[in-house]
């Protein structure tokens, strides 16, 4: 009994992640943040301008 | 060209079209930092947005431009005129309040009209306006094209005259300050080598032009050596006398619907230590590598010279 209700929640956690990054963040934002953390990818900043002085 | 700075980080440059839309991805966290009209920032903070000012784009490079035969002559006869402007919450907007309060005009005795700056030389030429105040390049592009005549460079009427600032929403600020911090640096660095020799402002023409305004880099010369403080990149630090100035400006011409306080728009402390804060060496020193190009402050740069062709190819 003990094992389902883990197993449950387990899954309860996972997939309200899942369907948070799908929502709210993005999946390719979120691998690019874990790239950045390991060290695979450079970090990014977008700066935007029009051109005029 | 480098794609990284020096610490690794990749900046990329976005290019937008129209002002409402960098204030929408700044808003939207979309970018991590703009550059912005200094009093369409101060409104955003005016409004409740989290958003700081913390470093200058540029100095200068604006200019007050009419028709190349037109029989204006001086800021007076502008009066019953109609004077093109980028925006309502363009510093330029501001700059002819300044002047006509500094002459005794009531603020409707010209007519302004907001015309996005690619299309203040056209609009001049078609007679829809009868002068335009707005950033480079579009002045140059207006003399180049034997369209206008510059009445008055900012750097005349208003010296160290501020027109985009970098804006960072708060929560950049809070999460990545060593990322803003590395921008700052970059951006000061960048301003210190372009202010360093007119042999650099000419290579950056060309790399600006390329790949950034998408512009012949003839035109961007003619910006960053007719005369050769047009536009400045020495002094970046937000200074607060200058700010307050704008500030007061806004808030009398209805901008701003209230007085803000420096601080509540303004994060200077993202500006490098050590940093000059008076303006004046950088134009001096650009004077002396002009006078050793043979170029005169109010000539366009002799792109024959052997040593700028060559390195024009």
């Amino acid at each position: 009994m003990k094992f389902k209700v883990f197993m449950g929640a387990l899954v309860w956690a996972l997939l309200i992640s899942a369907l948070h990054v799908q929502l709210n963040v993005g999946w390719r934002d979120l691998g690019h943040k874990l790239k950045v953390l390991l060290g695979v990818e450079r970090q990014e900043l977008l700066v935007g301008f029009l051109p005029v002085t | 060209m480098t794609t990284h700075s020096e610490a690794g980080t990749v900046f990329t440059a976005r290019k937008f079209t129209d002002w409402a839309t960098v204030k929408e991805s700044i808003l939207s966290k979309k970018v991590g930092a703009s550059f912005l009209l200094a009093p369409m920032a101060m409104q955003l903070a005016a409004d409740g947005v989290p958003v700081k000012i913390v470093y200058l784009g540029h100095r200068d490079g604006s200019a007050l431009v009419v028709g190349k035969d037109s029989p204006i002559q001086s800021f007076e006869d502008l009066r019953g005129k109609v004077v093109a402007v980028p925006n309502r919450f363009a510093n330029q907007n501001l700059l002819l309040r300044k002047m006509m309060r500094e002459r005794g005009m009531p603020f409707d005795a010209i007519e302004t009209r907001d015309v996005p700056p690619p299309e203040h030389p056209t609009a001049l030429q078609a007679g829809a306006v009868d002068a335009f105040v707005v950033g480079e390049p579009f002045c140059a592009k207006a003399e180049m094209d034997g369209v206008g005549r510059v009445l008055y460079h900012t750097k005349d009427i208003w010296p160290g005259f501020i027109s985009c600032v970098l804006v960072v929403h708060q929560d950049f600020l809070d999460e990545q300050p060593e990322l803003i911090a590395e921008l700052v640096s970059g951006i000061s660095k960048s301003g210190l080598w372009l202010d360093e020799s007119m042999e650099n402002r000419f290579d950056a023409s060309h790399v600006v032009g390329k790949h950034f305004y998408f512009q012949k880099p003839q035109l961007l010369q003619w910006v960053l050596s007719k005369p050769v403080d047009r536009v400045t990149y020495g002094d970046l630090k937000p200074i607060r006398a200058n700010f307050d100035e704008i500030m007061e400006l806004a808030f009398e011409t209805g901008i701003l619907p209230r007085r803000l306080r420096f601080e509540e728009y303004v994060d200077p402390s993202f500006v490098p230590a050590g940093e000059r804060s008076a303006w004046g060496v950088e134009a001096e020193t650009l004077r002396e590598e002009a006078a050793r190009l043979r170029l005169e402050p109010g000539t366009a740069p002799d792109l024959e010279m052997p040593e700028l062709k060559r390195r024009a190819q």
